[in-house]
């Protein structure tokens, strides 16, 4: 297993775009406590406003760093079928399940790791705007940033999941972006009309919807004054993190069986 | 030692690859020939477990999938340019060796080898076909393995590429290796292989040694020049040769060793000018032995009709 994970931590930090989607995703998580800084900087800080600022905006529906991770995500396996490296992989470690082990457990550690530096930078970024981050360890913040960094992770293994499964980077890149942006919000917005209520059960269990609920600080009525029966902070990443599971042990049951 | 048996391969309604069973020796390089889409490239995949199918093969009596570090005992190159196009060229190969335990030190060593020490930093998108097979190789031979696996190395490199790829493999199978690879340049191939694998529509036509395949496929022909040719013929024919004309007024006399037909010369009273054997190449075998399992069969090339007016050379 050593083997695998050393193969791919070498694969991760050989790649160039590892280090721009990480530092475009840092920056872009950055530029929320600036703008706020800027916008707001005399007012007082509320837990709401800290954990927004400090997760870069990803409880604001703007998860910038979530989406670069799970880009990262879906290169570590889309890239090796579209590249065609995925022959040289196999016959260099032709364990599957070691290696794709080993890709989670590797890219896992890297999500985490940026997750946390981002938090940290832009808890330095409210410090030179406010002097003071009130709070940052105590719940509901705390709670909340501890979600974030859970949220991030599912997000990069919805990615690498769907990167595996669809055995390349465009098809992937499409799903990611097109179920949180448009397929949820259509359904959530749906579930308004009286005609269509029966979607309103459904959305505490739109994976990517219930996923926020990782990051919340208050309530969670997506101010549209219907009660979705959302589950609390964990059960809602619980919904998240069982969609993720089931993308990747779907992709990495037909990767055990398809040819490479 | 490469130990395949009973490898099977079906793709819907199309057997790609069907009960091949074969040994590979070390010490001599065994070719792997046949036509376009009889098998070879699927027949590799399927002894690496690239994919999946019917059959096993050992190397050195372990599946490849239960090889720790395989590199370290099968270097493969099956594909012309498997690289990432903005990872360097030696971090192509430290990605590799990485999962293997092999150090940067042979990274070098094999970059230096295959002639590519200058441009390991460049990235191989900017590689030619050539260098990416010497890549190719590198990353071969990067465990410094007993046995190699080479689908088509010769690829798309220029004269001295092959001649070098030739050196490199009969010096490596001299030192005891195991190798096996297929090549489409059957000259080449006679020139490099001491055993061959062929094979037709997926199926086994032949497993042995290059000069036996020659024999086995192809008639020896007696070529004999003489001022008195045509009244030779209807001698040699008369004692069961098959006579045809050259383009040069040469006998060509097949069905009679050249003993024979020298003996029927003496007796005969015939003057020769010359009295030779001419051997099939291996071209000749091939297209004899895989003419009838050929996948994709193109069309003959017809003279163009003789224009008629106008001016074809204005």
């Amino acid at each position: 297993m050593l083997d695998a994970l050393r193969y791919e931590w070498t694969r991760l930090t050989t790649l160039r775009s590892t280090y721009w989607l990480v530092g475009i995703g840092l920056l872009a998580a950055a530029l929320i406590p600036v703008i706020l800084g800027f916008a707001a900087g005399d007012e007082e800080l509320v837990p709401e406003i800290i954990a927004v600022a400090v997760n870069g905006g990803a409880s604001f529906g703007i998860p910038f760093l979530a989406v670069f991770m799970a880009v990262i995500g879906i290169f570590a396996t889309g890239h090796e079928y579209r590249h065609g490296t995925i022959q040289p992989t196999l016959t260099a470690l032709p364990q599957r399940s070691r290696l794709i082990l080993a890709k989670i457990l590797v890219v896992s550690a890297a999500t985490v790791a940026v997750t946390v530096v981002s938090m940290a930078v832009n808890t330095g970024v409210l410090m030179v705007f406010f002097g003071e981050v009130p709070g940052l360890f105590d719940d509901p913040v705390r709670s909340a940033l501890l979600g974030y960094v859970v949220y991030t992770l599912i997000y990069m293994l919805v990615g690498l999941g769907l990167g595996l499964l669809f055995r390349g980077v465009p098809s992937a890149l499409v799903v990611i972006f097109l179920m949180p942006l448009i397929i949820e919000n259509v359904i959530v917005g749906l579930s308004v009309l009286p005609a269509l209520d029966w979607l309103v059960p459904v959305v505490k269990f739109l994976p990517f919807t219930a996923g926020s609920l990782l990051m919340t600080v208050g309530s969670a009525d997506m101010g549209m004054g219907l009660d979705y029966g959302f589950f609390d902070r964990w059960g809602s990443g619980a919904v998240f993190a069982v969609f993720a599971a089931a993308i990747i042990a779907a992709a990495w049951t037909l990767f055990k069986k398809r040819d490479a | 030692m490469i130990t395949a048996k009973g490898l099977y391969k079906r793709y819907r309604n199309t057997v790609a690859v069907d009960q091949l069973s074969f040994d590979v020796r070390p010490g001599v390089v065994t070719g792997f020939l046949g036509p376009n889409g009889s098998g070879k490239s699927t027949t590799m995949r399927l002894m690496l477990g690239l994919d999946h199918g019917g059959g096993e093969t050992r190397f050195d009596g372990e599946r490849f999938t239960d090889i720790r570090r395989p590199m370290n005992k099968v270097g493969t190159l099956l594909e012309a340019k498997p690289f990432h196009p903005t990872r360097s060229a030696r971090n192509h190969l430290r990605m590799l060796a990485s999962a293997n335990g092999v150090g940067d030190a042979r990274i070098d060593e094999v970059m230096e080898l295959v002639g590519l020490a200058s441009v390991k930093r460049k990235k191989p998108k900017g590689y030619s076909l050539g260098m990416a097979q010497r890549l190719g190789l590198a990353q071969a031979l990067l465990g410094d393995p007993g046995i190699l696996l080479l689908d088509e190395p010769t690829n798309g490199l220029d004269p001295h590429g092959i001649h070098w790829m030739r050196d490199m493999l009969k010096h490596l199978a001299a030192e005891g290796r195991t190798i096996f690879v297929s090549s489409h340049l059957l000259s080449e191939m006679q020139l490099m292989a001491d055993e061959l694998v062929v094979i037709g529509r997926g199926t086994m036509i032949f497993n042995g040694d290059v000069d036996q395949f020659v024999r086995e496929f192809t008639q020896s022909t007696v070529i004999v020049r003489s001022p008195a040719a045509d009244g030779f013929a209807p001698a040699l024919e008369g004692a069961g040769a098959e006579v045809a004309k050259g383009k040069d007024g040469e006998l060509v006399v097949s069905g009679m060793e050249i003993g024979a037909v020298g003996h029927l010369a003496f007796t005969e009273g015939v003057e020769l000018s010359e009295l030779s054997t001419r051997s099939a190449s291996l071209e000749e075998a091939f297209m004899s032995a895989t003419g009838a399992s050929e996948e994709f069969i193109a069309a003959e090339p017809t003279v163009p009709a003789v224009q008629t007016g106008g001016a074809p050379n204005a």
